[in-house]
């Protein structure tokens, strides 16, 4: 069992954790997996099997409370699942058999491609408006397209989903690595609704943190039976994460579309350089 | 509180699948920290050790009814983990409820994924 100051620091990063997951539409894995191995020493597989837990922490207790606002996209998100849960279980099993510096090195390079497209485009009302003209065939015989109450302006907004396709194949690759590195994939999942899938923010982020407690679970069941599940780090990081999540999605509801994606990037950013830092050998105090 | 308002104010949580899936999903990490919680205070009274390690399932029945603290909090990590898949299982009755078949079968896809990395488990 880890020592007692461990286990407290652990506990607030897990409710920051929470916090900015359920605000972003991630499970907060991308945060707390470089805060085990960074700053608590922890090993690094048993800090993703940690993050996996806390991920279907936050998407319990983050996506309960988006799905009663009707803020998510169930059917796009069900659809989604089936790529991200292939994903995970790959992922997963390539995880255990993978050396830790490939792993740190995959997650900085993919942390900061996501952060890069996030802070490409903006997203306004004009460009949330739905669209005219054809349909996409399969969000189309799926009937993916949905509609959404945006407090931040009182609008009540239908947006169609376009590109099924193409986010499907990149919500393998968000599933793969969620499996492979202990997130969640919200990273991936977002921009991808959001950017290729043209899905308004509030609502891929609500989707989002739906989705990734699914792809969680995929791969925390082959972590935990391989052992790699610490029990008294996972209880903290259990009930950290629910009580931050709790209070981020009462953020999210309110907030402005704009500011939701431009702190993502800035926290993307951070995380990738830090990551690679790591990757690279030096250590890095935080 | 009468009795028909109380059923009356259920069946409204049930028919709306939002509501039910809101109930479910808290519900599941609620039972997780509570079970987690009872873990911790057996072995504040001193009925063993706290675990260190996952417990496979096997074993994990011994360790409940001998009420070790590493039984009740390993079954408490279990019932989180179980809980997006009770959620997914909730979907799937509801589409097939709507008769929508496209999206039973995509939701019985995802549930086959999340069994077969359960039976890693067994």
């Amino acid at each position: 069992m880890a020592a007692i100051e461990i286990l407290v620091v652990l506990a607030v990063a897990a409710f920051l954790a929470g916090f900015g997951g359920s605000f972003l539409g991630i499970g907060g894995g991308v945060f707390l997996i470089p805060f085990m191995t960074l700053v608590l020493d922890i090993d690094i597989k048993i800090a993703i099997a940690t993050s996996l837990i806390g991920v279907i922490a936050t998407s319990s207790g983050a996506a309960s409370v988006y799905v009663r606002d009707h803020l998510t996209n169930l059917r796009l998100a069900m659809f989604l699942e089936v790529a991200t849960t292939f994903g995970a279980i790959s992922g997963a099993l390539l995880g255990l058999l993978v050396d830790e510096r490939l792993l740190f090195l995959s997650f900085t390079a993919v942390v900061l491609s996501a952060a890069a497209i996030m802070v490409r485009t903006r997203e306004t009302a004009k460009e949330r408006a739905y669209r005219a003209g054809e349909e996409d065939p399969l969000a189309k015989r799926l009937a993916l397209s949905s509609v959404y109450f945006d407090q931040e302006d009182q609008g009540v907004y239908r947006y169609r989903v376009e590109r099924p396709v193409a986010g499907f194949a990149v919500s393998a690759a968000a599933g793969g690595f969620s499996g492979l590195l202990g997130v969640g994939g919200g990273f991936i999942k977002v921009p991808a609704m959001n950017i290729l899938m043209r899905v308004p923010m509030k609502a891929a982020v609500a989707t989002s943190n739906f989705m990734i407690g699914v792809t969680a679970a995929a791969s925390a069941f082959i972590y935990y039976s391989a052992g790699f599940v610490e029990p008294s780090l996972a209880a903290m990081v259990i009930v950290g994460v629910f009580s931050g999540a709790n209070i981020g999605t009462r953020l999210l509801v309110r907030a402005k579309a704009q500011r939701v994606r431009f702190v993502f990037a800035v926290f993307l950013a951070v995380l990738g350089i830090l990551m690679g830092l790591r990757a690279f050998g030096s250590g890095v105090a935080l | 509180m009468r009795v028909g308002n109380l059923r009356r104010a259920v069946l409204a949580e049930v028919e709306d699948i939002n509501r039910l899936i809101y109930h479910v999903l808290r519900a599941g990490v609620v039972l997780s920290v509570s079970l987690i919680l009872f873990g911790f205070i057996l072995e504040a009274f001193g009925a063993g050790g706290l675990p260190t390690q996952s417990i496979p399932p096997r074993r994990l029945l011994s360790e409940l009814l001998r009420f070790t603290p590493a039984g009740y909090v390993n079954l408490g990590i279990l019932v989180l983990i179980f809980t997006p898949m009770a959620r997914v299982l909730l979907s799937l009755l509801s589409f097939l409820e709507e008769r929508d078949r496209t999206f039973a079968a995509i939701t019985l896809v995802v549930l086959v994924n999340l069994l077969t990395s359960f039976f890693f488990l067994a």
